[in-house]
């Protein structure tokens, strides 16, 4: 099964989340824990983007491509870029992937190409 | 409410520092004791982000005050990311202004170097949000150049607007002797010049070295006291006359309008209103430039310029010593140098330095009115001040 990353939907005013709140940025009414994981979509356009040359050490690269994806939905993430001339407003679409990896864990994340 | 006043100001070099945490906070502290003329304090508040994961070492605070002979005062430690400073002056104005206390010690601190570069910039990345930002190695230079793109996109500020502020605040620390950085430079050599991009490499597009302060160690310190206890020990009247702080969304790319600094906005209309004033009050001002992007944005942002106009102050001269509004005439965090904790204490100082008539070859000439705006998170816990002089 293809791995996902997901939002959270509200389950008292249906109001999307990512990242996950606890409770209901728009309703605030919430009791624990009602919400409802929605996967997002993994296609969208790049808002903004950087190319980063002082990573932390974990990081065996010498540049890391980061970005602010607009999904089809309208919601926004970060991910990873793997795309050699990153443009504002360029289509893109995401996998995911391992984005990085610590001594006793992996962690997954969205990284983008060019759609 | 009572009014609260700064009656002591202390600071360390900001540099590379060889001596343990607690010894950087006590030294800055000492001076500031010995400026307002007092050997006990009811209370501390000692700013740091770094203490536990970078020094191996907690309960700073408790560390600090026997370490003083403060003992039996109250004490207590706040890390509030890079706001932690300013954040620890407002609890010390809280602690004041409640009558709980009548004098208190309020001292930020942070020792960056004493890990490598690396390591440094994964510590101050951990304020990220851990699953939605921190895993895919965000570092704080890689949001700032992700929003200075957009800021370029929208606005028309350039790299060369950037390396101005760069400019500006960098040579404005040689009139600073407690100011990390002590090279002059120039645009010529960070950007026109043929050996300009080897001195000035990217950090994270699109923003290069000289556009991040450096990783210093440092303190600073201040004592805050009630109207009494001012006059008794005599000086100059220097009032805390507004405090505003506020929150934005943990994850940056969640914000609505990604080039809106909303957390900046509304900490200081909050201290505007609370002190009476208007940002065309401000006499000198403190911006938060850990990246030279941020000097313009908050510069907007508090009141300073229309929004997306700061740029324009800035080549029209008006944020330079002299201009209309002078913006980090003590370096800022990108001359002064940047050791977190340390940074909204250290801002106060220069402001009140200034409000003395202290500031030396940097004085900006009969300045009445101070303001500060120390920038948490990637703007996500924002605390300003402003600070007035009574005669």
């Amino acid at each position: 099964m293809a791995r996902e990353i997901y939002a959270y939907k509200c389950r008292l005013c249906g109001t999307m989340h990512y990242p996950f709140r606890m409770v209901c940025k728009e309703c605030k009414a919430n009791d624990f824990f009602e919400f409802d994981p929605v996967p997002l979509p993994k296609s969208g356009t790049l808002l903004t983007h950087t190319t980063v040359y002082n990573l932390p050490a974990q990081y065996e690269v010498a540049t890391l491509g980061l970005g602010v994806v607009e999904l089809e939905n309208g919601m926004r993430m970060l991910g990873q870029l793997n795309i050699e001339q990153p443009k504002i407003g360029m289509a893109v679409t995401g996998t995911v992937e391992v984005v990085r990896k610590e001594t006793y864990d992996d962690f997954y994340g969205m990284v983008f190409t060019a759609a | 409410m009572r009014d609260v006043y700064v009656a002591g100001i202390g600071i360390t070099t900001f540099t590379r520092l060889e001596f343990p945490l607690s010894e950087i906070a006590a030294y800055a502290s000492m001076m500031a004791l010995k400026d307002a003329g007092v050997t006990e304090v009811d209370q501390l508040y000692v700013a740091n982000m770094g203490a536990a994961r970078v020094n191996h070492q907690t309960a700073l605070a408790s560390a600090v005050a026997d370490s003083l002979s403060l003992l039996p005062a109250g004490a207590a430690a706040i890390e509030n990311g890079p706001a932690s400073g300013a954040a620890a002056i407002k609890a010390g104005f809280q602690a004041v202004a409640s009558g709980m206390d009548d004098v208190v010690l309020v001292t930020g601190v942070e020792r960056m170097r004493e890990v490598n570069n690396l390591e440094a910039t994964d510590f101050v990345a951990t304020l990220t949000h851990p699953l939605t930002e921190y895993i895919y190695g965000v570092t704080l230079p890689a949001h700032a150049a992700m929003f200075a793109r957009l800021y370029m996109e929208k606005y028309g500020v350039t790299e060369r607007h950037l390396a101005m502020v760069g400019v500006k605040n960098q040579n404005a620390a040689l009139n600073n002797e407690w100011a990390h950085l002590q090279q002059e430079i120039t645009i010529e050599g960070i950007l026109d010049s043929p050996e300009a991009m080897t001195n000035n490499p990217f950090v994270a597009e699109p923003l290069r070295f000289f556009d991040a302060c450096p990783v210093s160690d440092g303190g600073a310190a201040l004592i805050l006291v009630s109207k009494e206890k001012a006059q008794e020990l005599g000086g100059p009247m220097i009032r805390i006359s507004g405090v505003g702080q506020a929150t934005d969304t943990h994850a940056v790319f969640e914000r609505e309008e990604p080039t809106d600094l909303l957390a900046v906005r509304k900490a200081a209309k909050d201290a505007f209103d609370m002190a009476g004033l208007t940002p065309d009050d401000v006499d000198v001002a403190e911006l938060h430039d850990a990246f030279t992007i941020l000097e313009i944005a908050e510069s907007e942002e508090v009141g300073f310029f229309p929004k997306g106009e700061g740029h324009i102050a800035l080549e029209k001269g008006e944020t330079a010593l002299g201009g209309r509004i002078p913006i980090n005439v003590g370096g800022g965090l990108k001359g002064r140098g940047h050791p977190v904790g340390a940074t909204g204490v250290a801002q106060a100082w220069e402001i009140v330095t200034q409000l003395r008539g202290d500031g030396g070859k940097r004085q900006v000439d009969g300045a009445k009115v101070g303001f500060t705006c120390n920038f948490g998170g990637f703007g996500n816990n924002v605390v300003c001040l402003t600070f007035v002089r009574e005669d």
